[in-house]
């Protein structure tokens, strides 16, 4: 190989290093939860994980992936137009559609490949794609690989979405794109308002709603029933990956034509994996299980509420909002992941977030509430959070 | 619901369109594990029958092997069903770590970064590692994804005739400014079944200070004497700066990929790769059964030498029928029909004789490159394969192109 750029690259990681904001991967020697063993630490509590609900090892779920695993093997090892569509697929597509409230899903090995897929298949030079500027990293790379024009409004301003509608009344399509729930900051898409400046100017609207599938609203079905609007999203994407087990995998949720038609012309959907059984047969038992237990998603509401109150009280000021992700700003990256060690040598797995993961200057610890935290495990990491700041001068 | 009039009726037209073509794809839902034979409802509703598959990327047959299953098992019992985070927050166990190894001993590199699938190992890799001082040049018959990474990178982009090494020479030579040239190439061709001629394209890197670049997807587990690969085949193992490959093929059949390489080149990945850091990291099953199919792979050849014969026997019984094939010595074999609705309609024909093929058209395979991709798997046998001809035949004879070149089948079907 090429010596100068094993050199560049070497120095580039020492300057990582040096700078303190070198991604050091930890190591987990067990299933996740709320209590993990992590190799040289020994047990931690986990504030940092997507699993809101606790579903990532729960007994029902690993039973509905074995399940799967037993009738139809390991892996379709083909995409889903060729031979890798299961009877099981179709079945939980249509649980998801229903949950979500939509006429129909398409499962993807990803959320970022279901968003990837969406924008570039259905959209072309004569559409524009219109973007919250805090959208995910992959609503970005779905934009940059599609044909339309694109739009940037800045972050839920209302002002601004409006304005970009007005300006590019002249397209065919215009796709309005937003998250339900911002991961990095934790507040919540103003979808009422949204769905209204949509409607107005016959835009389409686009909710990816990772974070907020099977954690807001009262059954956890998303930000849509969050504000009372069930079934009045154009398209969701949406995560298998977080709530609904935490496995991997993604859909697009929407009108039968649109589902339809990615499944013609969709390339993550033509070039890439069926979702392997096992993966399938949990998130589909995830599913049914939040249905079953809406007191589940009732206790991460409640948990959320008391953490957040916790940490005021001690003096904290995490980013408002009603979600379970619950930011707090350092500034800088170093600081960030100076805090998040501390946490850790205190038996608290919070991360620390710097550049580009956040913009430059708002680095911050993130927090992830689950309903599977008792009010013992929090107050423990609420401890730990005092202790931290008191050391470091944060209060 | 502001989802307007006019975007419906232009998504449905569309698919009209794609239908009244007789181009549309529709899913057949499949009742049983993947292998030789699967119970298949199709059309949907339908009572599911049992077909002859010829058209999974389950090379090996490991995709419902008893060891395998046995392991995913022990993944979710001892380390749940997923991770809900990705790998740098708190989705990696030390299974990751131990999967990472044993691909890097594997394929005879330095490390390795587990990426969700291929798709994404190859979304992410070169915007982690090149810039616009930089130029990829890569084979215009490159995977999708391929070209999909590099539409996302900064680096300049050219490209080189398929598998013409003069016109490489030619850009290689052009691009003598740039700080880094990456040669860009799948190992095994997925559409044409054809290989990358990695010994001579690993020479003229060389020569001119290039790195290179290979997709093995269709390759890891089979190609090459131990299985190792494209690399392995062509006698250039360690020559090789990036391999992108994926699980959800040979290695088992269920999802997930990787950048090999040099450990720089991965630790930039770690670092910078963007499907890497909002990506949820592989769920513990999947890791692993992947580390069992390692494990299998390494015992024993068994099954690439399986592989290999039923491939031979296949392209020899396929040609002597009178069909037109691609050639080469991968188990993809591609029987050329040029027309797209030729291809749908003696897929479908072939179904009704239990043997399970697609048709493939525009765009997945250039217009008036229509064909009927069969691969071969270890799962196969010699009996089963001569039905299969059968079928062929049949099928064959009932639209008279048996026997018939290209210019035959176009001047009966148009292209």
């Amino acid at each position: 190989m090429d010596e100068g750029l094993a050199r560049r690259l070497g120095a580039q990681n020492a300057r990582f290093r040096e700078e303190g904001v070198y991604k050091r991967l930890n190591h987990l020697e067990g299933p996740q939860g709320v209590r993990v063993r992590m190799e040289g630490r020994g047990e931690v509590l986990v504030l940092s994980s997507n699993n809101y609900l606790g579903l990532a090892s729960h007994p029902e779920v690993v039973a509905g992936a074995k399940a799967a695993l037993d009738r139809y093997g390991a892996g379709t090892a083909s995409v889903r137009f060729i031979c890798g569509t299961l009877a099981i697929h179709r079945e939980l597509e249509g649980a998801l559609a229903r949950f979500v409230g939509a006429a129909a899903s398409l499962t993807y090995v990803s959320c970022w490949n279901a968003n990837e897929g969406l924008p570039a298949s259905i959209l072309d030079e004569e559409d524009v794609v219109i973007s919250d500027a805090l959208n995910h990293a992959s609503i970005i790379d779905s934009v940059r690989l599609c044909r339309a024009q694109r739009r940037v409004y800045s972050h839920s301003d209302m002002v601004a979405l409006r304005e970009a509608l007005r300006e590019t009344r002249t397209f065919r399509t215009r796709l309005v794109v937003t998250d339900g729930v911002f991961s990095m900051d934790g507040d919540t898409a103003r979808l009422p308002d949204i769905l209204d400046l949509a409607r107005e100017h016959d835009a389409v609207v686009w909710v990816d709603d990772s974070h907020a599938t099977g954690v807001l609203g009262p059954g956890g079905r998303g930000t849509a029933e969050h504000h009372g609007m069930l079934g009045q999203v154009d398209l969701v994407t949406s995560t298998l990956g977080k709530a609904l087990g935490g496995a991997a995998g993604g859909f697009t949720a929407g009108p039968e034509e649109v589902v339809d038609y990615l499944v013609q012309r969709s390339r993550p959907q033509l070039f890439s994996n069926a979702l392997p059984p096992a993966v399938a047969g949990g998130a589909l038992a995830a599913l049914r299980w939040i249905e079953a237990h809406p007191e589940a998603v009732a206790r991460l509401h409640g948990n959320t509420r008391y953490f957040r109150e916790r940490l005021l009280e001690i003096g904290f000021r995490p980013m408002e909002g009603d979600t379970p992700i619950v930011p707090i700003l350092l500034g800088e990256t170093s600081k960030a992941i100076l805090c998040s060690e501390k946490l850790l040598d205190r038996g608290v797995f919070v991360t620390g977030f710097g550049y580009p993961v956040v913009p430059q200057g708002t680095a911050r610890v993130r927090c992830q509430i689950s309903a599977a935290h008792t009010r013992e495990d929090l107050d423990f990491a609420c401890d730990a959070f005092r202790r931290v700041g008191v050391e470091l001068g944060l209060l | 619901m502001a989802y307007p009039g006019a975007a419906r009726e232009a998504f449905a037209r569309e698919i009209e369109s794609i239908r009244g073509q007789g181009l549309f794809k529709e899913e057949r839902f499949i009742h049983s594990p993947q292998s030789s034979g699967i119970l298949v409802e199709y059309p949907s509703g339908e009572a599911p029958r049992k077909v002859l598959n010829l058209c999974s990327n389950n090379y090996l047959g490991l995709s419902s092997h008893p060891e395998v299953i046995a392991a995913a098992h022990r993944g979710l019992d001892e380390r749940g069903y997923g991770m809900s985070s990705v790998r740098f927050i708190c989705g990696t166990q030390d299974l990751h770590r131990d999967l990472e190894s044993a691909i890097t001993s594997f394929l005879g590199t330095e490390d390795t970064i587990l990426f969700p699938s291929c798709m994404d190992a190859n979304a992410g890799v070169f915007e982690a590692v090149l810039g616009p001082e930089d130029v990829i040049i890569s084979d215009r018959l490159v995977h999708a994804s391929i070209i999909d990474g590099i539409r996302l990178c900064k680096a300049v982009q050219d490209s080189y005739k398929h598998a013409d090494m003069g016109h490489l020479e030619s850009k290689l030579e052009e691009h003598q400014d740039k700080r880094i040239r990456l040669i860009v190439t799948d190992g095994v061709f997925s559409m044409d079944g054809d290989l990358a001629p990695l010994d001579r394209i690993c020479e003229l890197a060389e020569k001119h200070g290039a790195m290179v670049f290979v997709d093995d997807s269709h390759a890891s587990g089979f190609i090459g004497k131990t299985g190792r690969g494209t690399h392995e085949h062509f006698g250039v193992l360690g020559k090789i700066d990036i391999i992108t490959t994926t699980l959800g093929k040979g290695l088992g059949g269920a999802s997930g990929g990787c950048v090999s390489g040099r450990k720089e080149i991965v630790e930039l990945c770690r670092q910078r790769a963007r499907p890497y850091l909002f990506s949820n990291a592989v769920p513990p099953p999947i890791a692993c059964a992947a580390l069992k199919v390692l494990e299998i792979l390494s015992r024993t050849t068994e099954r690439r030498d399986k592989l290999e014969e039923n491939t031979k026997f296949w392209r020899k019984a396929i040609r002597e029928a009178g069909f037109v094939i691609k050639d080469g010595e991968s188990p993809i074999v591609p029987i050329m029909l040029f027309n797209a609705k030729l291809s749908q309609d003696v897929a479908r024909d072939l179904f009704r004789e239990g043997v399970y093929v697609v048709g493939f058209f525009f765009p997945v395979v250039p217009a008036g490159q229509a064909r009927i991709r069969t691969q071969m798997s270890a799962d196969h046998d010699i009996p089963e394969l001569e039905k299969a001809v059968e079928a062929f035949r049949r099928v064959g004879e009932k639209y008279g192109i048996l026997g018939l070149d290209k210019k035959g089948i176009v001047a009966r079907y148009g292209n």
